[in-house]
């Protein structure tokens, strides 16, 4: 389906047609090709299947069609973009701490930690979560790297990185959708949007620290707005890097035609930089701009003073149903 | 400088499979069992209409192979010919995906999609080794063209359906073909 | 960079030397040595020899001229071969036949320097195990054998199979051999290719061979192929059949059951039903009669009895050739027309022809359609019959049959004088060698042997029904594979029984591992042509000097070598090599071509001495691709491989004849016309020429062969020479080895053979004119009542069946017709292409070809598996091909597979690392009976067979 859709948004290929054109002697011959000639073209020019002594994969047909455009998609727009995903990312967060601040505590570390966490939660997060940095890094590599790596270094050296870059994706992509299927499925029912997520973003989570913005501190539960938004946002663009990933790894598994390979690359490419991007904010929110964030997925805790700031609704609820569980 | 193209004449292919064969013999130090170059397919088999055509690597000018390829592992010689460099590949596929002509190759077909070492035509000019050296024939097979000699292929091919060389000459040998074929056509409709 | 070659010339070494210099010798020598003894310790995977991708890139080449073995084109290459080794092939773009091209086969020549799978050394089956010899043992142990059958059972009992793969001069000292060792029980494949062929067009206008050449298809305006499918089979002909196309716009017509590569490019094609091609043919001369389009002059003065085709063809009005081969009206009619319309035209045909019951007949139809036409004798005309192995030619030239001496002479005590006086022998020392004993009334020293397509009836039919002393108990393979032959069953046991089973051949092939023997099995490995040198004949006559590429593989043996051997074995050498010089224990290859010369005036395989071979071979580039002469150069003004005849002694210098019976041309020029050779008249009527003749004859009309009394007659006796007179007296010009008549005759402008006229009722043949048989299995029984076959006959040594087969109805057991074919990746029985990696990979799978109805009738998709039964009960068990390429109710099987049988693998019979890389089911386990009367050809293009999903 979808590959037949995309190839109606190119028939015309500039390639296919220079190629075919050369094998017809040019243009200038092309009135004079007999009539079964230009049938003939016709018919591999539409993709014609034939027979062929050679076993090998997508050889029975000669000339296989596709939207051209998508190669420059890749080079010109979404290697770029990953590059800013990652990037781009970080030099804005790096700013925007340096210009607004962290969010700290305001009653500083109370000392006594809420349990917030499983222990299995923490070890789901981290099996998608270490997986996903690498296959960020890895990824960018092969997507990115050509441009924007290879001029700096020797050959030897590239070859090392891409290939040690193919077979560390490769071998990533199984935990990390290990992790991302656990995640969605078992986090999903706290991550239901709610009334108030709408004005945590009118206030910007209250991270910011100057202007209207300053000291506000809006209503979130066990996930904040900001939270859910990653969090579905993860799972959608973690199905279909997943999914489109899978694709890739197991072509001999799904057997996918040579242009639902090439969409399924674009799509992944498109996937990683949303969850690139994401996931750079996620690291920031957690580790420096929010004070005592970090320490929910290492013990699986959080301060009390923490959970009522950014959390007070689910710290009312587990208070007011007596789930509220501290650190023995 | 010159700009290496491959054409097949449809109407002068027999399917003699003498291009695969020629390519097997001279690159045979580079190839293993499974892995044709070169193949030739038939359309409308066994029925009017039927034609061949030889299909190898088309030595694109704009090459989509070169352009998704991660690894950045092709490259073009003067010639216009497009070589790849065996030890930059890490056999992701891409350019499977992205070649029109089906051209590149892989010996592996393990799970995992671990495919080796891509293998594709190289107009019988080897590859980034040096000319003539045993790894450029172990990684890519011959190398005509330092000998100023043409294709294996187009130079065995049986009826001369698949010409080989400057994209001019050649172009030009067929549009005498064309000729011959126009003009007679012409005097007996 | 250069766009052209840098240079049109082959590089050619520093130093040209011919064979090896010493140094690479004694390297070559060392690799080998330490091969074979590292092959005694670790056995037959282990062997090893140099190979190419270990050759250092600038060690010094040498360039060697060679011809591909595959089909009978005769393509040249340039081989090129460094330390030994045969490392490179390059284009021989000056080659007059292909200018370089090849098809799959040829392109994947090289592939013979690795012989990976090849035979290493002498084997013999003991206790069903496979054990090494050395080749002293096995010569001693195979001569002993046969001297124990001769003295048991006489000389008739052991059969020598012989091969189109042999040189020119393999082929006549193996023709030579089976004389000396007294028997006539030697053939070899074109039994089973085109000796229907040979027979049918020699009895119409002469000889039996491609009348013009390949690249004398460039200038016809029709090329008409029947049963003939070049793009599969001779490749490198479809260049010279296209160039005709595009170059003429000659109008390609092809009939054949299949719609065929060759069909592809063709303008009408006409899908026969198979076995139907007389029919057809008739059917087309009927259109041709109808509306006048003959040539009548040319029938009048060149064609005897076209009178009887007249009324024959009466018989086949548009509907009943219809209702018969299952063509349209509209189509046949079309195919007269374009046939008369675009004169001239060519016809060509191969197995599709000649493997039928009527074989003889059917060939006849078409020389006769050529004649009615006046194709004959000009350029762009003729019958081109296809060959199929690369000197099959020349074996058939050099006797290599169950029916002739070299050059066609016969069996006859006249013949036997000619070759025994070439040979320089006493006649009674050869006839000594017989058996002297007459058999159902047949003497066995005069009487043909048993035919290569039935040597297992010689073995397993009834002692008493034969006409020769015993069954054959002892036979050698000598580069034939047996799975070409009809009914694998009977070849298997055939091959249990017999004493003692000898392979020679570069592979073990099927007969040397199909049986299930125990003990008594020896295999010998011989060398190909590859490894050493002589002279191959081309379809078209031409014949070329293949230069030795490399020396014999592991420890191989040249086939001269082992039949030099085994002569010596048997105490016959002395006589065997009377006139060839011995040089190194062996005898020397151009002695041989020199006693060829010495004795095949027949033919005019006379002027072809070693040397006018190699200049030619050496300076093929200097001959013209469209009209193969040499406009300059050392053999300025000849043909291209002095295609025979080329008359008279070397000396001579004719430049041979490359269209035959073409009168435009002045005989010494290579000019001709139709041969005398049955007499000067039949019942009455003159069967010479009329008021027509070669240019530049004195004798203005037709005249009969020339004799010594006939050049007295006309007075010019005493243009002899002395000493040709004292040669020529008595004799003709078949058998005055002076080559004196021929002289004289042709200074006179007059063909030595005579002029007269070819004709069209053979009336030594069965059947006098062509007429339709139905197949012996056929779907179409309301036919057989008005076309039946022949009574059942003895033919030679052997009682042949024909109506009792008929008889039986088997249409409604086995529904669906089966006839068979070529792939262009295999060659013959394919154990040597099946062999080759470069051409295996591309076919892997034994298939059937049936059509989408017979599929989706026994639910069968393509792909699958499907059980083929014969109608004679042989199963086998094959991928189904479903394809429009064949019409419901046809089946097409390729005929190259064997190593399977029955469904079982034949792999644990063969010797260690012999084992193809391919393997399956040989098509001949479920084909049939059927034999043409005339040539004992088999019948492999019209059987019957059913097919269930496996």
């Amino acid at each position: 389906m979808i590959n037949k859709w995309f190839k109606h948004i190119g028939l015309v290929i500039a390639l296919l047609f220079s190629a075919v054109c050369l094998a017809n002697g040019g243009d200038e011959l092309a009135t004079q090709v007999q009539q079964s000639d230009a049938q003939i073209w016709a018919q591999l020019k539409d993709g014609a299947q034939g027979y062929t002594t050679s076993q090998s994969e997508f050889h029975a047909q000669p000339i296989n069609t596709y939207d051209l455009r998508v190669l420059a998609l890749r080079s010109d727009w979404l290697a770029p973009a990953l590059m800013a995903a990652l990037f781009g990312m970080i030099i804005i967060f790096v700013l925007f701490i340096k210009v607004n601040g962290i969010s700290k505590l305001h009653h500083g570390f109370s000392g006594k930690l809420v349990h917030r966490w499983s222990k299995f939660d923490v070890s789901i997060h981290w099996l998608g979560a270490i997986p996903c940095l690498l296959l960020i890094l890895t990824g960018l590599t092969l997507l990115a790297g050509r441009f924007f790596f290879q001029p700096w270094l020797s050959a030897g050296i590239w070859e090392a990185i891409v290939y040690g870059a193919k077979q560390i994706h490769d071998v990533m992509a199984i935990p990390f959708m290990i992790g991302w299927a656990l995640m969605t499925t078992l986090w999903a029912k706290n991550q239901l949007p709610k009334m108030y997520d709408v004005k945590w973003f009118l206030v910007v989570g209250g991270y910011i620290n100057f202007g209207p913005f300053k000291g506000k501190h809006p209503d979130a539960g066990f996930a904040n707005a900001g939270e859910k938004m990653w969090f579905w946002a993860f799972a959608l663009f973690g199905l279909v890097i997943s999914a489109s990933g899978m694709l890739l790894l197991f072509p001999n598994l799904f057997e996918p035609s040579r242009t639902l390979s090439l969409i399924a690359l674009v799509l992944h490419s498109v996937s990683a930089i949303v969850i690139c991007a994401f996931s750079i904010v996620h690291i920031f929110m957690a580790t420096v701009m929010s004070e005592g964030g970090m320490e929910c997925m290492v013990s699986g805790y959080c301060d009390e003073n923490w959970a009522t700031q950014h959390h007070n609704l689910w710290y009312d609820e587990i208070k007011a149903n007596g789930t509220l569980k501290y650190k023995e | 400088m010159a700009t290496m193209k491959f054409l097949c004449d449809t109407k002068r292919c027999i399917e003699c499979n003498g291009c695969v064969t020629a390519c097997k013999n001279e690159n045979d130090s580079a190839l293993e069992w499974g892995i044709q170059r070169r193949r030739v397919v038939t359309i409308n088999d066994g029925q009017r209409g039927e034609a061949s055509i030889s299909v190898a690597c088309m030595h694109c000018s704009d090459a989509p192979c070169m352009a998704v390829c991660p690894a950045n592992c092709f490259y073009r010689t003067d010639d216009g010919i497009v070589l790849h460099n065996k030890d930059a590949c890490i056999g992701c596929g891409y350019c499977l995906y992205a070649c029109p002509f089906g051209a590149p190759q892989f010996p592996k077909k393990g799970a995992f999609g671990s495919r080796g070492k891509m293998d594709k035509c190289t107009f019988c000019a080897g590859g980034p080794e040096e000319n003539h050296s045993d790894a450029e024939r172990q990684k890519y097979g011959a190398n005509r063209i330092a000998e100023g000699k043409l294709p294996m292929c187009a130079e065995l091919c049986a009826t001369k359906a698949l010409l080989a060389g400057d994209a001019e000459v050649v172009s030009s040998i067929f549009r005498e073909r064309m000729a011959y074929r126009g003009a007679k056509n012409a005097a007996w409709n | 960079m250069k766009l052209t070659r840098k240079s049109n010339i082959a590089p050619v070494a520093d130093k040209p030397a011919l064979g090896i210099s010493r140094r690479q010798f004694m390297k070559q020598a060392g690799i080998a040595t330490g091969g074979i003894a590292a092959a005694s310790l670790m056995g037959t995977g282990m062997m090893r020899r140099v190979e190419a991708k270990e050759v250092p890139h600038d060690a010094p080449i040498e360039v060697k001229r060679t011809i591909c073995s595959a089909c009978a084109v005769g393509c040249g290459l340039y081989a090129e071969v460094q330390n030994g080794v045969w490392t490179g092939q390059e284009p021989a773009f000056d080659h007059p036949f292909n200018a370089g091209g090849h098809c799959a086969k040829g392109a994947a020549l090289r592939e013979h320097g690795h012989g990976e799978k090849r035979l290493k050394y002498p084997m013999k089956l003991v206790d069903g195990k496979w054990k090494k010899i050395s080749w002293e043992d096995a010569i001693n142990e195979v001569g002993d054998q046969m001297l124990n059958i001769r003295q048991e059972s006489g000389p008739d009992s052991v059969y020598f199979m012989g091969s189109a793969k042999f040189s020119n001069e393999g082929c006549y000292m193996y023709r030579k051999l089976a004389a000396m060792w007294g028997t006539n029980n030697v053939d070899h494949s074109a039994r089973i290719c085109h000796s229907t062929t040979v027979a049918g067009v020699a009895n119409t206008w002469g000889y039996g061979a491609q009348t013009n050449s390949f690249n004398d298809i460039q200038n016809a305006n029709a090329i008409f192929l029947i049963g003939a499918n070049p793009a599969e089979a001779h490749p490198v002909s479809m260049q010279h059949i296209l160039i005709a196309k595009e170059r003429n716009n000659a109008k390609i017509i092809v009939v054949d059951p299949r719609f065929s590569r060759t069909a592809a490019h063709s303008d009408l094609h006409c899908a026969i039903r198979p076995g139907t091609d007389i029919p057809f043919i008739y059917g087309m001369l009927w259109h041709i009669f109808e509306n006048g389009w003959e040539d009548k002059t040319f029938i009048k003065q060149r064609v005897f009895e076209m009178e009887s085709i007249r009324a024959e063809a009466k018989k086949f009005p548009p509907k009943e050739v219809e209702n018969i081969t299952g063509v349209s009206e509209e189509d046949v009619y079309q195919a007269a027309k374009l046939m008369a319309d675009n004169r001239p035209g060519t016809v060509i045909w191969c197995m599709g022809g000649t493997q039928h019951h009527v074989g003889n007949a059917n060939t006849r139809a078409y020389c006769i359609l050529q004649l009615a036409l006046g194709n004959m004798g000009v350029s762009g005309g003729g019958t081109n019959i296809f060959r199929g192995h690369d000197n099959v030619q020349g074996a058939t030239d050099l006797g290599l049959l169950f029916d002739n001496l070299p050059g066609y002479y016969g069996l006859t005590s006249a013949a036997w004088t000619h070759w025994t006086h070439v040979w320089d022998l006493d006649m009674a020392w050869v006839k000594s060698r017989f058996d002297q004993t007459a058999y159902l009334g047949k003497d066995p020293m005069t009487t043909p042997g048993i035919p290569c397509s039935r040597w297992h009836d010689g073995v397993l039919e009834d002692k008493s029904k034969l006409a020769q002393k015993d069954n054959i108990r002892m036979a050698f393979f000598w580069g034939q594979s047996v799975n070409t032959e009809t009914r694998q069953r009977e070849v298997r046991d055939a091959l249990d029984k017999m004493d003692t089973v000898v392979v020679v051949d570069p592979f073990p092939t099927m007969a040397g591992v199909m049986h299930r023997r125990k003990n008594g099995v020896y295999l010998l490995p011989a060398a190909t042509q590859f490894e050493t040198h002589g002279s191959v004949s081309n379809s078209g006559r031409s014949i070329q000097w293949r230069e030795q590429v490399i020396e014999p593989l592991f420890e191989s043996k040249t086939d001269i070598e082992i039949m030099y051997r085994l002569a010596q074995k048997l105490g016959i050498a002395e006589q065997y090599t009377k006139r060839i010089a011995i040089e190194n224990g062996l005898p020397v290859i151009e002695e041989i071509t020199r006693e060829i010369n010495r004795g095949m005036w027949t033919i005019g395989m006379t002027g072809q001495s070693p040397e006018r071979i190699k200049l030619h071979t050496q300076n093929w580039g200097t001959f013209s691709n469209k009209t193969l002469e040499a406009a300059g150069g050392p053999a300025k003004g000849e043909t291209y491989g002095l295609p025979w005849p080329c008359w008279g002694t070397p000396e001579a210098k004719h430049p041979g004849t490359q269209i035959l019976y073409n009168q435009a041309k002045h005989v010494k020029d290579g000019g001709g016309n139709f041969r005398a050779r049955y007499g000067v008249e039949y019942k009455g009527q003159s069967i010479l020429a009329d008021g027509t003749y070669s240019k530049g004859a004195e004798i203005q009309d037709g005249y009969p062969e020339f004799t010594a009394d006939m050049l007295k007659q006309l007075g010019w006796w005493d243009e002899l020479t002395a000493e040709e007179k004292a040669e020529a007296e008595g004799k003709n010009w078949k058998t005055d080895l002076s080559g004196g008549i021929v002289r004289v005759a042709i200074k006179h402008g007059c063909i030595p053979f005579g002029n007269a006229k070819a004709r069209c009722i053979v009336w030594t043949f069965p059947d006098q004119v062509p007429v339709h048989r139905e197949p012996l299995y056929t779907a179409r029984r309301d036919l057989v009542a008005k076309y039946p076959t022949y009574d059942d006959m003895q033919v030679h040594r052997l009682p042949t069946l024909y109506k009792s087969i008929q008889d039986k109805d088997l249409s409604g057991k086995y529904p669906l017709v089966l006839t068979s074919g070529r792939l262009v990746e295999y060659e013959g029985g394919g154990e040597e292409s099946r062999s080759n990696p470069w051409l295996a990979e591309l076919q892997q799978e034994m298939f059937v070809e049936i059509s989408p109805a017979d599929a989706a009738d026994r639910g069968i998709r393509n792909g699958e598996n499907v059980w083929l039964e014969g109608a004679e009960g042989g199963r086998i068990k094959v991928q189904a091909m479903v394809t429009p390429r064949v019409k419901p109710g046809v089946t097409f099987m390729p005929y190259h597979f064997a190593g399977v049988m029955h469904g079982e693998s034949l792999a644990p019979n063969y010797p260690e690392g012999t084992v193809p890389y391919v393997i399956g089911e040989s098509a001949n386990t479920a084909l049939t009976y059927g034999y043409d009367p005339v040539t004992q050809m088999q019948e492999t293009k019209a059987s019957l067979c059913q097919i269930v999903k496996a």
